[in-house]
């Protein structure tokens, strides 16, 4: 209908390695990107700033967990910890007179330094201990955090961050805030279509599929953990920097706690595991809907004219959010990418019969 | 050194870490029977609880009638969540099954709150708060009841994987087709390891919210719990036990030392830095089954 | 006429497909009987469809998300294609899958213990577990180590004889002989025909080592590609000079001669 395809059929190995094997999704990567330019005027910047924004962000941020945990295969539970990481560092570095375009790459290389503390727990671990260690490595590094004034900011454990400035250039509207994101969220995206055309790309999924038989075949599988930790973690950083910088303007320790690394691995799994637009619908699925249903049960109960405690409506959102991991877990355990590329491979065809691969 | 105030020190540290085996005891359950770690303990822990609560107060049924009531309900809650969610992912890599569980953990505790509001209530077993004395030693009653408690379902559970019943779900955990073949019910088998494992949550629910109020604090024994369930080896009832007493008695005492010099709340970092340091040196803990490497 | 021959057989399996994950047609058709009482192998390369085949019948596709999208499967007469599996290991149908995969942290015993069905009593099972020890007296011997530790011989003993705790009517047999030594097998097929002869247990063999598993089983089926390509009496595939190249090693090994394979095939059209 939409694609005009009767499949997809490669007859070389150029077409096979394109980073858009349809016509068609290309056409539709460039109509959502012209969108997203044009979000500041169309989109009031209540939502701009309040689900935009934080969207993109987090979508920059699953990207990166991705990368480690969906083509990597190693599962992260201390993310948040690693970002929390880029976020002081950079926040730091800024109040201290770095320029912030340095700022954040400090923020970056300090969380990929640190990232990669974890990857030494993956090569001697991996599957359920690699989650349980990252955990663990998560708690330590919220107890230095909570337990260092020098670092989390004084006795209230707050942390003001400067004045975001970029080519200098004082960044302080919402519009300014969103393209930063923006900038941010599809240079992430580039980088990760890129790289799954890259020997990397194919040597990170190696490693995941089986270490010992990558190691067989000639690839490191020591080295390319490293380096997928610590690119995810440089992600991680930055985008944990611009958290702060773009969105809550104030950095403290709860921003990256436990329940946030899952939050993170949520938004990765649920979204699929190496998906890349499944990232972007997971972010939005986990950050969006218990607000929104939060909201539909408020204006339900009006409604009806019920009262409906505050206290519930306090903890509907957290009792959603969890749901919702667990129905899309049950629906389809690799997660909203696959279910629309279902779609999308049923309406490249349609009205004839089923995609066939 | 004063002796007495370590011996004091160790001795409820032991008792202590018995409560978090009671906990613990829970995870390995689940694990021993269809490896599954299983991260809504925690979550189930505070259902226990709150579930207890509601039918003591709520309702106004006396704790003795209550808490075998809630045992019943939470039965039929663990049963349900194999039905509803763990059968539909069984042989699926770990990190959905992890994800899942996290998953309904959340769902658990959201709910929880949702329903039952998240201002802290009181168990209030009737247990004495005059603590005993042994010589110049204090020790705290319900402490020793609680690791009485986690004793019995030892015992309890040691009897029960000898049994017909309990070898079944040790082969499920070593293989889901294996054990499909020669008939056994994996699916009944499962519900039934998250079935006791949500009468355990009871348990621990029960004793933990008489020491520090029932409240969202009750999930957060979850990672004490893994990691005494994994210092013992996951799936050794008996390594729960000891990897439980193990890790009070180090947490009380190192906090002990550690604290002047940190300015307090070591115990947290004390905890993740044994998870850490088992997984890294002896993954399969004290007492876990290796995995036999074939030929 | 018909009739007769369908009460004769224990199992019949008519033009059975299998889809896996919806999309792989992994047999197409497959049509096996097993006459009660006797032994049947099921002979074919690597990838054929042979333990396809043997899980279509004993309900284990739905496990690996298979299933059986035409054709019907009736055992003793009662159609069991939509049965659980554990249903037909209540009837009668038991499946020893492929890899020797014996519950490793259990001991021997407790392998035993943990299949016996529901409701059997404690002296019943203790009767089976006899036998099964007299069956295999190595077995008795390592009786409380650890499964995962006894060598691949005993292991393969110890999955037929926690099979045999289920009190089947039907065994299935995937590849016992896998990475045995010779004489291991020998040991193991000739108690199998014990077992047959004695109690009279009908046997489905799957076997790459057709030359030993023609030796004890009355009649064989070929499998290529998930078709039957052949049917015959042991004796009968035995002197078909396909089978005795392909599959007895028998005949030329001469690598002239290795070009012809295609043509010589006869039967894959
Ligand atoms: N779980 C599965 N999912 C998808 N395809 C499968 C699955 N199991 C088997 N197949 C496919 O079905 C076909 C038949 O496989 P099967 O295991 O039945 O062969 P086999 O004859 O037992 O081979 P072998 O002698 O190697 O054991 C193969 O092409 C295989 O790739
Ligand atoms: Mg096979």
């Amino acid at each position: 209908m939409f694609y005009r395809l009767s499949g997809v059929h490669h007859a070389n190995y150029v077409s096979d390695s394109r980073i858009f094997k349809v016509p068609a999704d290309r056409n539709l990567t460039a109509f959502i990107f012209l969108i997203g330019l044009a979000a500041p005027f169309i989109i009031p910047s209540l939502y701009l700033n309040s689900y935009m924004l934080p969207w993109l962000i987090w979508t920059a941020a699953a990207l990166g967990l991705n990368l480690v945990t969906g083509w990597a295969g190693q599962l992260h539970l201390g993310y948040a910890a690693v970002m929390a990481v880029g976020a002081y560092s950079s926040i730091h570095a800024a109040r201290f007179g770095v320029p912030w375009e340095f700022a954040l790459i400090i923020g970056g290389l300090t969380s990929s330094v640190i990232g990669s503390l974890f990857a030494f727990a993956a090569l001697r671990v991996k599957g359920l201990y690699l989650a349980l260690t990252t955990l663990a490595m998560q708690f330590v590094m919220d107890w230095v955090l909570t337990h260092s004034p020098a670092i989390s900011g004084g006795s209230h454990a707050s942390l003001q961050s400067p004045t975001l400035a970029l080519l200098g250039q004082e960044i302080t509207t919402d519009t300014g805030f969103y393209y930063v994101a923006f900038g941010w969220c599809v240079l992430v995206t580039i980088f990760m279509l890129n790289l799954k055309r890259t020997g990397l790309g194919r040597a990170l999924v190696a490693v995941r599929e089986k270490d010992f038989a990558a190691a067989i075949l000639g690839v490191n599988s020591f080295y390319y953990k490293i380096l997928a930790f610590a690119t995810s973690s440089f992600i991680a950083g930055v985008s944990g920097a611009l958290l702060v910088a773009t969105f809550f303007f104030l950095a403290a320790p709860e921003q990256f706690s436990v329940a946030v690394s899952i939050q993170v691995l949520a938004m990765v799994i649920v979204g699929g595991l190496g998906s890349i637009i499944g990232s972007y619908f997971g972010v939005a699925l986990i950050l969006l809907v218990p607000g929104i249903v939060n909201g539909l049960v408020v204006t339900l109960s009006d409604g009806l004219g019920m009262q409906i405690d505050v206290e519930t409506l306090a903890h509907i959102p957290n009792a959603v959010y969890g749901a919702l991991i667990v129905i899309i877990l049950l629906i389809e355990p690799l997660g909203l990418g696959k279910l629309y590329g279902n779609i999308r491979d049923y309406l490249m065809v349609w009205p004839f019969d089923q995609f066939k691969k | 050194m004063d002796w007495v105030f370590l011996s004091e020190l160790a001795i409820n540290g032991a008792l202590t870490g018995l409560l978090y085996s009671l906990f613990a005891i829970g995870l390995v359950l689940i694990y021993k029977a269809s490896s599954v770690p299983n991260l809504a303990q925690g979550g189930l822990t505070m259902v226990g609880a709150y579930v207890v609560l509601a039918l003591a107060r709520d309702v106004g049924l006396p704790l003795w009638l209550a808490i075998p009531l809630a045992a019943v309900v939470m039965f039929g809650l663990g049963f349900g969540i194999e039905r509803v969610a763990l059968r539909r992912l069984a042989g699926r890599p770990v990190v959905m099954i992890l994800m899942l569980t996290l998953g309904l953990d959340i769902f658990l505790r959201g709910t929880t709150l949702a329903i039952w509001g998240g201002t802290s209530r009181s168990m209030e077993l009737g247990v004495s708060y005059d603590p005993l004395f042994f010589d110049d030693i204090f020790i705290s009653r319900i402490h020793l009841v609680g690791a009485g408690v986690a004793l019995a379902l030892f015992v309890a559970f040691m009897l029960f994987f000898r049994t017909r019943t309990g070898i079944k779900l040790r082969a499920i955990a070593d293989d889901y087709m294996a054990s499909w073949s020669v008939g056994i019910s994996v699916e009944r088998g499962v519900g039934l390891s998250w079935a006791l494992a949500s009468v355990v949550a009871v348990a621990a629910g029960v004793i933990w919210g008489e020491i520090q109020g029932v409240d969202q604090a009750l999930s957060l024994l979850l990672l004490k719990g893994l990691t005494v369930a994994v210092l013992g080896g996951l799936d050794s009832i008996l390594g729960a036990v000891i990897a439980g007493i193990i890790l009070g008695v180090v947490e009380n005492v190192v906090s002990d030392f550690l604290d002047p010099l940190v300015g307090g709340g070591s115990r947290e970092l004390i905890v993740a830095a044994v998870l850490i340091l088992t997984v890294m040196i002896r993954p399969h803990g004290l007492f876990g089954r290796h995995d036999i490497e074939r030929v | 006429m018909q009739e007769k021959v369908e009460a004769q057989n224990i199992l019949s399996m008519n033009s059975v497909e299998v889809l896996y994950d919806n999309v792989i047609l992994a047999i197409k058709g497959v049509s096996v009987q097993v006459p009660k009482g006797e032994m049947i192998a099921l002979l074919g390369s690597n990838g054929a469809g042979k333990s396809t085949t043997l899980k279509a019948i004993s309900g284990l596709l739905k496990a690996e998300r298979g299933r059986i999208s035409r054709g019907e499967i009736t055992f003793q007469g009662v159609d069991i294609t939509e049965a659980l599996a554990q249903e037909r290991v209540e009837m009668g149908i038991c499946h020893v899958i492929e890899g020797r995969r014996v519950f490793e942290h259990l001991t021997p015993d407790e392998n035993l213990t943990a299949a016996a069905p529901r409701g059997m009593s404690r002296s019943t099972l203790n009767a089976e577990k006899d036998k099964i020890y007299g069956y295999f007296p190595r077995l008795a011997e390592r009786k409380s180590s650890q499964a995962g530790y006894l060598s691949g011989g005993e292991q393969q003993m110890l999955a037929i004889g926690r099979a045999l705790v289920t009190q089947p009517k039907l065994l299935m047999l995937d590849e016992p002989s896998l990475g045995l030594a010779p004489f291991l097998v020998e040991e193991i097929f000739g108690i199998l025909q014990k077992i047959n002869k004695d109690e009279g247990l009908s046997v489905l063999l799957v076997e790459q080592n057709a030359l030993a598993a023609l030796e004890i089983v009355s009649q064989g089926y070929l499998i290529e590609n998930g078709r039957v390509v052949m049917h015959g009496t042991a004796e009968a595939l035995k002197s078909n000079s396909d089978i005795q190249e392909f599959y007895l090693g028998g005949g030329e090994t001469d690598f002239h001669n290795v070009k012809h394979y295609s043509r010589r095939k006869r039967w894959l059209s």
